[in-house]
């Protein structure tokens, strides 16, 4: 099993190393079939140790030491068990889709190998990310895979600025730095809740960590679970923290779909399930709470900038920032499983819905405005059945047992809301439900139904390439089925994590809950349709309108940050360079200099060169002397 | 090995003496010649290094002025050996990426005699041997930019000396003071350290040599707000003297601390604890923001190496084996991505006459080899995990959360910081269009610059998975610092700062 | 009766005017007198303290100040009449080459 751990782990890593050989080369098909290869090759690994951790167990091992110094010890381990696994199946299962599916999306772009190779790369950091068994290798993986969404959302790094009035779009490499920079906020707070448990306990290792828990002060459990879910905001793009994820969407689709929806948004999720230890405890349940409450802000905050806005990958961006939402208010209410079955459902759902809008955004010359599109159902056949099933599955469609996977899981998170008391809660989390199948379905009716906008713009869309379709069928089929397996997998998982039990009261009227939010979703549904699949008929007053210009500047958050923050800074920076640095700090040790020479230039008149003068000097310095001299004498002896 | 240290500290003055009647076309390759053996020579040290043993190995000790006690008294530990091979690694890599045609010639002498001044200063344990190579670096390095620099060398030149050697006067007053309580507590002269950790200084004797010793070292490092000679002197200096005095010169700051203020001043150590980490804070943050507002990309790099020496600074004097090590470990991180960073702004500016990031745009696209290199070292530079330079930073800050959680959250800033300037510069130098038209036709790495990149980024990736080979050395002397200092320090708030590690590695 | 305070008063006096002269006057040659008072006021001042505490070593420094002041004007005469001849003057002002 050792072995399969390494492929598992090292495929991708090595898929990454050989593309990046070609890196600066002429595209070249290989680097992507041998990557592609290498991430399926991955997968199965990964599908035998699911299969191996289910009949046998864990697996653990350990590579390698890494970091020794004082008492400090950070090994090169891996830990493959209930939870990771999961996450190593669903990364492994998406990135192999994505993969395939660049090879068509891609096919005409001229760094074609430098993009698998990042792709890779990045597979690799977050097979790192959720396979380590402390937190220090988690945190390698967490900057890992920053850095692979650093380097592919500025893919296209060449793409000039782009300035915000005029257009939302801002550029690639601007879009990346800014994601990186504000992951890097969290990062800190991570690196501090490391630092926490690192002090007081003695050891990163998760079994260690979480089995000295119980003998930790209540502050520094409070401390260290608020630090480390300040890094899991960053990288979940939780409220404040939340502009990069919509901007990072300047990024090729393919990566979107893996890295803005299926992994690297829902590390957060997973370190608050990996932690569940330390955000189980008594003394952190108001910090639960809390994450729980921002989870539930953030679905809905999300799905309210959703419902106006016009970019097709944005809308999909804001509807995971909302799920994400969702998985943070299970996680917080104690439903870890929960979450992690939502985060694992989400992920072939949202991805499904990324590269189906990639498919349209490669029909449509990179378009991305659904104003300008309409009709396309005809000519895109299957891209709109996949998105249609992913929308569904989004807005959790689903009656009696029977539906799609979003139906299953986002269901059990709002009878959890329910179940825990926290009503205020539950409500939000059923009119979000409601929201999300009205911009989901807003967004498909404005995109595939009625009239063919397009024609305006001389477009001639086309549907993807066949094998592409072919490698997109495993999502669709997830999306639909994987709501099926909840049970098995609620029994594989709770093996570690905790059980969650709804109460009486709740399972007695869960089919009244499951059919309140049913209704909210078929409603939004519904609304979508009536409003949207006759045709776009825009409504100049509601555009002009407070609240729609509020939801389409992102409630002025982004202008608010560059105001507030990025503007001040720069100013600052400038301030301290030009007149502390310089006309300060530097010119007090330049004065010195100068006050030295100064009084040389002053002095040197003293020498005159005239021997007379000279003598005069030298008489009135001896005679200064002896007086000295008396004076010190007379003092000596009047102090004795 | 016994005179292996002699051999290495005199066989580059030998060749560099030599060097004057080398003719003046084979002169580079007879520079590479010695600079590669003198290499070679520093990694046998580290072989025949016992990694086991915590105290100076290869110590020699012939006394020169018997009646003062100062002898020619050199050995290295685990916290100097890794520094010393660092500097005949940059000193190699700095000839031969040189792409000076002027006087070429005594550039190549210059740099070799300045590595014996480096590795001088790295092993003497006598201080006033110590005391003489510190001194004689300045005087290559006042050279190389006076002669070789851009338009203002010589008040940059000037500046640099003058500046850095009024600090190391006021740290000679110290060490000479040190030497006559020596003497007037044993009767006899000595200069050397050994001896001198011996010495029980009183409180207040202490709270004063700290501070002398702080100024020499300060400003040497150079510290907030010591440092305005550093923009100069790396705005001033060819490629070469940026690279030496970024990866080498700089360090011997944070040796003097670890090599003589906190072993032989622990209680005011802990005592000044705060207000050096203030110090530290100020330089980490501040020169961050400083370095975001440059237009120069060589300035920019200058101020970040303020930037990261803030964090070697707050490692030190985290008072734990965590902390020194890291901060140790961080000096060799910053060492090999500054030099890098520095050459690789040399290897632009050959091509352009220009360092100004608004002179650049879209680089990565003409120029995708030195984009991929330097992409690698900003993420070192940056910090991030399995390069070279995430070791070092993280050490130094966990150390540090020991002695205070704020603090270190302040200086942990500098991740952040870090990234905007890094990333700032990056963006305006490599992405977007093509804007000028002298741009579009600039070639790429050429041999040269790659045979000195590629090691580097070799090791930057090698130390960054695996630094274990180069941690351990230096963690075993740092616990013995660290013992040390708890067993000498006399106040009771002294002894709980200097956390012991009490588990031996060994033991293991 | 002449006591030790008499000859230094002397002495003092002799020292001042030698001081004065030599701070006052402008002739190279009379700057040589001057010091030629001074020297003697030192030198009876010297054989006075000597005389008073009985120890010849005072005596002795008087004789090795006359011997050393004969063989200073001897060299310092020199230097006059070479100088007097390279600038035609002996005027202490005429001579700023050391001007800084």
């Amino acid at each position: 099993m050792e072995n399969l751990v390494y492929i598992a782990l090292f495929a991708p890593l090595a898929g990454s190393l050989f593309a990046a050989l070609f890196g600066m080369s002429k595209k070249n098909i290989i680097t992507g079939i041998v990557t592609s290869t290498l991430i399926f090759i991955s997968f199965v690994a990964s599908a035998i140790l699911f299969s191996h951790v289910m009949t046998v167990g864990p697996v653990h091992v350990r590579m390698m030491d890494w970091i020794m110094a004082g008492d400090m010890l950070i090994p090169f381990g891996f830990l493959v068990d209930q939870i990771s696994v999961t996450m190593m199946t669903v990364v492994t299962l998406v990135s192999t889709v994505v993969h395939i599916y660049s090879n068509g999306y891609m096919d005409h772009d001229k760094s074609f190998n430098r993009f698998f190779s990042y792709l890779s790369a990045f597979v690799f950091s977050m097979m790192v990310l959720v396979m380590s068994d402390n937190f220090l290798g988690l945190f390698i993986g967490w900057e890992g895979v920053g850095v692979c969404s650093w380097l592919l959302i500025g893919f296209w790094y060449h793409k000039e600025d782009v300035s915000r009035e005029v257009n939302p779009s801002i550029s690639p490499s601007w879009a990346a730095n800014e994601a990186f920079i504000m992951n890097r906020i969290a990062d800190l707070g991570m690196l501090v809740g490391i630092f926490i448990l690192y002090w007081n306990v003695g050891s990163l290792q998760y079994d260690v960590v979480f089995a000295a828990l119980p003998n930790l002060s209540d502050g520094i459990l409070v401390a260290a679970a608020v630090a480390l879910f300040i890094g899991a905001m960053g990288k979940s793009a939780q409220f404040p923290l939340h502009t990069w994820l919509t901007d990072a969407m300047e990024g090729p689709t393919p990566v979107s779909a893996l890295i803005h929806a299926a992994t690297m948004v829902t590390a957060g999720v997973f370190l608050v399930i990996r932690a569940n230890p330390l955000y189980s405890m008594e003394a952190v349940h108001w910090v639960s709470y809390f994450i729980a409450a921002l989870g539930t802000f953030v679905a809905v905050f999300a799905a309210s900038m959703a419902l106006v806005n016009r970019d097709l990958k944005r809308i999909i961006a804001f509807s995971t920032l909302s799920q994400l939402g969702y998985m943070f208010a299970a996680a917080g209410l104690g439903a870890y499983w929960i979450a992690l079955f939502h985060l694992a459902a989400h992920a072939f759902f949202k991805a499904l819905l990324f590269l189906g809008a990639g498919n349209v955004m490669h029909a449509m010359d990179g378009e991305l405005d659904i104003f300008k599109m309409g009709g396309l159902k005809k000519v895109m056949r299957w891209t709109y059945l996949y998105m249609g099933v992913a929308s569904l599955a989004l807005s959790g469609i689903g009656i009696a047992g029977i539906g799609f996977a979003g139906y299953f899981s986002k269901d059990a998170i709002i009878e959890v809301a329910f179940n825990e008391h926290t009503y205020v809660l539950w409500t939000i989390l059923v009119l979000t439900a409601g929201l999300t199948a009205f911009y989901s379905f807003r967004q498909v009716f404005l995109t595939f139904h009625g009239n063919e906008r397009y024609h305006a713009l001389g477009i001639h869309p086309h549907e993807m390439y066949g094998y592409v379709l072919v490698a997109l069928s495993p999502l669709a089929i997830l999306a639909v089925v994987a709501g099926f397996y909840k049970d098995w997998f609620e029994h594989f998982v709770t093996k570690l994590l905790p059980e969650y039990h709804m109460s009486e009261h709740t399972h007695h009227i869960a089919w009244i809950l499951g059919l309140l939010v049913i209704a909210f979703a078929v409603g939004g549904i519904v609304l979508a349709y009536i409003k949207y699949n006759r045709g776009l008929k825009r409504n100049e007053k509601l555009e002009r309108s407070f609240v729609y210009r509020l939801l389409s500047n992102q409630y002025y958050i982004p202008i608010f940050y560059e105001k507030t923050i990025s503007k001040p800074y720069a100013a600052l920076s400038r301030f301290s360079w030009g007149t502390v640095d310089q006309k300060v700090v530097d010119a007090t040790v330049d004065g010195i200099g100068k006050f030295i020479k100064t009084t040389g230039d002053t002095t040197r008149k003293i020498q005159t060169g005239n021997l007379s003068d000279y003598l005069r000097w030298m008489a009135g310095g001896a005679l200064l002397l002896v007086a000295i001299a008396f004076v010190a004498f007379k003092l000596s002896q009047g102090a004795h | 090995m016994d005179g292996i240290l002699t051999i290495l500290l005199f066989f580059p003055l030998l060749a560099g003496l030599l060097g004057f009647v080398v003719n003046k076309d084979s002169i580079r390759a007879y520079g590479i010649a010695v600079a590669s053996i003198e290499f070679l020579l520093s990694l046998w040290l580290w072989m025949s290094f016992d990694v086991t043993h915590a105290g100076f190995q290869f110590v020699e000790n012939i006394p020169l002025v018997s009646d003062f006690g100062i002898s020619y008294y050199v050995g290295v530990d685990g916290i100097s050996l890794f520094i010393i091979i660092m500097a005949t690694l940059m000193t190699l890599i700095g000839i031969i990426a040189l792409n000076i045609k002027k006087d070429i010639k005594n550039l190549i002498i210059t740099l070799l005699f300045l590595e014996v001044a480096m590795v001088g200063v790295f092993i003497s344990l006598d201080a006033i041997l110590f005391y003489l190579f510190w001194e004689f670096s300045l005087v290559p390095m006042l050279y190389i930019i006076g002669a070789w620099g851009g338009e203002r060398r010589l008040y940059a030149a000037i500046k640099f000396f003058l500046y850095t050697f009024t600090g190391s006067l006021i740290m000679l007053v110290g060490m000479l003071y040190v030497a006559y309580v020596y003497h007037s507590v044993s009767g006899s002269w000595s200069f050397a350290i050994t001896d001198w950790y011996a010495l029980i200084l009183p409180l207040d004797v202490e709270k004063w040599l700290f501070w002398a010793f702080f100024l020499g070292f300060a400003i040497k490092v150079p510290m907030f707000p010591f440092h305005t000679w550093l923009p100069y002197a790396h705005g001033q200096a060819p490629t070469v003297g940026s690279v030496i005095l970024a990866a080498v010169l700089l360090k011997m700051g944070t040796y003097g601390f670890i090599r003589f203020s906190l072993p032989m001043f622990p209680d005011a150590s802990v005592l000044y604890i705060t207000p050096v980490a203030i110090l530290a804070i100020i330089m980490i943050i501040y020169t961050a923001m400083v370095a975001y507002a440059q237009e120069d990309m060589k300035q920019t790099i200058a101020y970040s190496s303020v930037s990261h020496m803030g964090v070697i600074i707050i490692g030190t004097f985290a008072m734990n084996a965590e902390g020194i090590t890291g901060s140790v470990f961080l000096m060799l991180s910053h060492g090999i991505v500054s030099g890098a960073l520095f050459l690789l702004v040399g290897s632009i500016y050959d091509r352009r006459h220009t360092k100004l990031m608004s002179e650049f745009g879209g680089l990565a696209s003409v120029m995708p080899k030195y984009a991929v290199i330097y992409g690698i070292m900003l993420m070192a530079s940056v910090g991030l995990p399995l390069t070279i330079g995430f070791v070092g930073e993280y050490l130094s800050l966990a150390g540090f959360y020991k002695i205070s959680p704020i603090m270190t959250v302040l200086a942990g800033t500098s991740i952040i910081l870090g990234a905007v300037y890094m990333l700032n510069l990056y963006k305006r130098s490599f992405f977007g269009p093509v804007t000028h038209e002298a741009n579009a036709t600039l070639n790429d790495l050429d041999g040269k610059e790659l045979a000195a990149l590629v090691p580097l980024v070799l090791i930057v990736v090698w130390l960054g998975v695996y630094p274990k080979p180069v941690l351990v050395p230096i963690d075993n002397s740092v616990k013995a610092l660290t013992s040390f200092m708890h067993e000498k320090a006399q106040t009771r708030v002294a002894k709980a700062t200097i956390v012991v590690s009490k588990k031996n590695k060994e033991m293991k | 009766m002449i006591g030790l305070g008499h000859y230094l008063i002397l002495s003092g006096i002799l020292f001042s005017i030698g001081l004065v002269g030599v701070l006052r006057r402008k002739n190279l040659l009379m700057l040589f007198f001057a010091t030629e008072i001074m020297l003697n006021a030192v030198n009876i001042a010297f054989a006075a303290i000597s005389n008073h505490y009985h120890d010849m070593a005072g005596q002795m420094f008087a004789f090795f100040v006359i011997a050393v002041a004969a063989s200073e004007v001897a060299v310092g005469l020199g230097l006059l009449v070479i100088l007097y001849k390279k600038y035609g003057t002996l005027d202490l002002d005429a001579y700023t080459v050391m001007r800084g």
